[in-house]
């Protein structure tokens, strides 16, 4: 009868709250599984990653200068004597001019009347039609844009009228001064589980023990 | 002699006894029972958290090409009623049938993505696709310059690699093969090819057993391992019934070149969504269709040409 005694069962102390905690820990795990867990309701789709617009639309609204040129270059202001200015300054300094060997800015602009661009022959292009004036070097994007195979189209494929279809034109989505793209609403990668994406093959050996059994791998594969 | 034996409760009972109905059997045999009946109500409790239980009408409709106008109707206004029932939006719930002379082909040129996945996103907002677990159709995959390479190509790579100028950046989704590998393998017929090309699912026939996922050269169909799950405020209420509608649980889906759209003229989501004018989409049969210019003008090339699954989705690599 001296074993069964209150003071050699000490270890019931333990035992027991050990197996509560166990038990909740199992109910905790139950109620936290995938299965069972409730579903935190999923975010709504950013507008950013699936409105209509175009490349340059963010940084055309912001960037470009609109209005009448005459505003400053009327007629009392200078006309330059030479053609060779390829600064921007004042209040163009925040252009930036990247456009390969098309440095100047009287290639383009019409030197006596800023609100317009300049053909080859010297006589004006409406500003409205842009694409007039790139046509003069990019005459092969110009007949493709024509025919459709360049630049973005929306609306319908076969319309009835020219009107149910809106193109775009060279401006709306590259920055003449600085043609390529420049667009920043890039959307997040896919947020699949994990087994299901593939990942690169640069990575997959990457563990601590990985150079002392296959050796270095090679950055690049090609 | 013998009746001792019989009355010692702790001799076992003779032969006769045993098949005999006496209260002893009676209660073991029902303690038996009761425990069966239970072991068998726990092994069947699963089926009272199932999240769609399927009606008698909805085992016994018909294949979609077999349906008459009027059991479509009826079709259609159960399936809004369910929609509308489950996620609260109303939709509407059409079938456009397809054109005759059409043959819609898409041609995307690589040297303008820039590998924003704007298309992506706007597909799953027109697609109804769901969320959590989420369903893409578009995987735009970063490729080294220099190679068509896909080992090595990632698209899971985060939004500041995009538009990187030592890469090229190329969308795959479903390439609405001319010999597709999906519609041969599926047992049930529940896939098919239409009269304009188009590869579409009929999601109330599918049995959903993935045999078009394996067989797809281009993992383009996706699976439903889990009930749609769309917040009301992103659900596009036009409807087709072989294309966007919400897909019920475990039922294959795919890219159908938005079939709700381009049957009735409009561009698909992708087209329109795509900010440099890389996706062209159009008619093939039409003369005067962008696509057609650029597949009689430029070098096209499709995806995995050696396997003769003859994919009508072009890439091009034009300035």
């Amino acid at each position: 009868m001296q074993s069964y005694s209150t003071t050699t069962r000490w270890w019931l102390f333990f035992t027991i709250p050990l197996f509560i905690l166990l038990s909740v820990y199992f109910v905790f795990l139950y109620y936290t599984s995938d299965a069972v867990a409730e579903k935190r309701r999923p975010d709504l789709l950013h507008p950013d990653w699936y409105v209509i617009d175009t490349a340059r639309g963010e940084i055309r609204q912001n960037t470009s200068i609109v209005g009448n040129c005459h505003i400053c270059h009327a007629f009392w202001v200078p006309i330059p004597q030479t053609t060779e200015t390829s600064n921007p300054r004042f209040a163009h300094a925040n252009l930036q001019l990247n456009h390969g060997k098309n440095d100047r800015c009287y290639n383009c602009h019409m030197i006596t009347d800023r609100n317009m661009y300049v053909a080859d022959d010297g006589s004006a292009i409406m500003s409205e039609t842009p694409e007039k004036m790139c046509s003069r070097c990019h005459g092969l994007i110009y007949s493709d844009w024509q025919a459709g195979t360049h630049g973005k189209w929306t609306g319908t494929y076969m319309p009835a009228t020219p009107f149910e279809r809106l193109t775009y034109t060279c401006t709306e989505c590259h920055d003449p001064h600085n043609p390529l793209f420049k667009y920043s609403k890039i959307a997040p990668p896919p947020v699949w589980p994990e087994k299901y994406i593939r990942t690169e093959n640069q990575g997959i050996h990457l563990g601590p023990l990985s150079k002392i059994l296959i050796g270095e791998e090679p950055e690049e594969i090609f | 002699m013998d009746d001792e034996y019989r009355d010692n409760p702790l001799m076992p009972p003779y032969e006769d006894e045993q098949k005999k109905l006496n209260r002893r059997n009676f209660i073991a045999g029902s303690a038996a029972f009761v425990t069966a009946l239970a072991a068998t109500g726990a092994a069947l409790s699963p089926l009272l958290e199932a999240e769609e239980i399927p009606t008698v009408d909805d085992f016994l409709q018909k294949h979609y090409k077999q349906l008459s106008t009027d059991e479509k109707t009826t079709i259609f206004q159960k399936l809004e009623a369910q929609i509308e029932r489950d996620y609260g939006v109303q939709p509407n719930i059409s079938d456009p049938q397809p054109m005759d002379g059409s043959e819609f082909v898409y041609v995307l040129n690589i040297g303008r993505c820039i590998g924003c996945r704007k298309c992506v996103y706007a597909c799953m907002k027109e697609n109804n696709t769901s969320r959590d677990p989420q369903i893409q159709y578009i995987r735009v995959l970063k490729v080294k310059q220099g190679a068509i390479d896909l080992e090595t190509s990632s698209h899971t790579y985060p939004e500041k690699e995009a538009a990187d100028e030592r890469y090229y950046y190329m969308p795959v989704q479903c390439q609405q093969c001319r010999k597709p590998p999906c519609i041969k393998v599926c047992p049930v017929k529940a896939t098919w090819k239409e009269k304009d090309g188009l590869v579409v699912v009929d999601y109330n026939w599918c049995i959903g057993c993935r045999y078009c996922e394996a067989a797809c050269p281009y993992h383009a169909r996706r699976f439903n391992f889990s009930k749609t799950t769309l917040p009301a405020e992103d659900i596009n209420p036009d409807m087709g019934y072989l294309s966007n509608r919400i897909r019920p649980l475990g039922v294959m889906e795919k890219c159908t070149f938005c079939l709700h759209r381009t049957r009735v003229g409009l561009y698909p989501a992708c087209h329109d969504a795509c900010p440099t004018g890389a996706r062209k989409f159009g008619n093939l049969r039409d003369p005067n269709s962008e696509v057609r210019k650029i597949l009689e003008r430029e070098r096209v090339f499709v995806l995995k040409q050696e396997i003769g699954t003859l994919p009508k989705f072009y890439y091009v690599f034009a300035k």
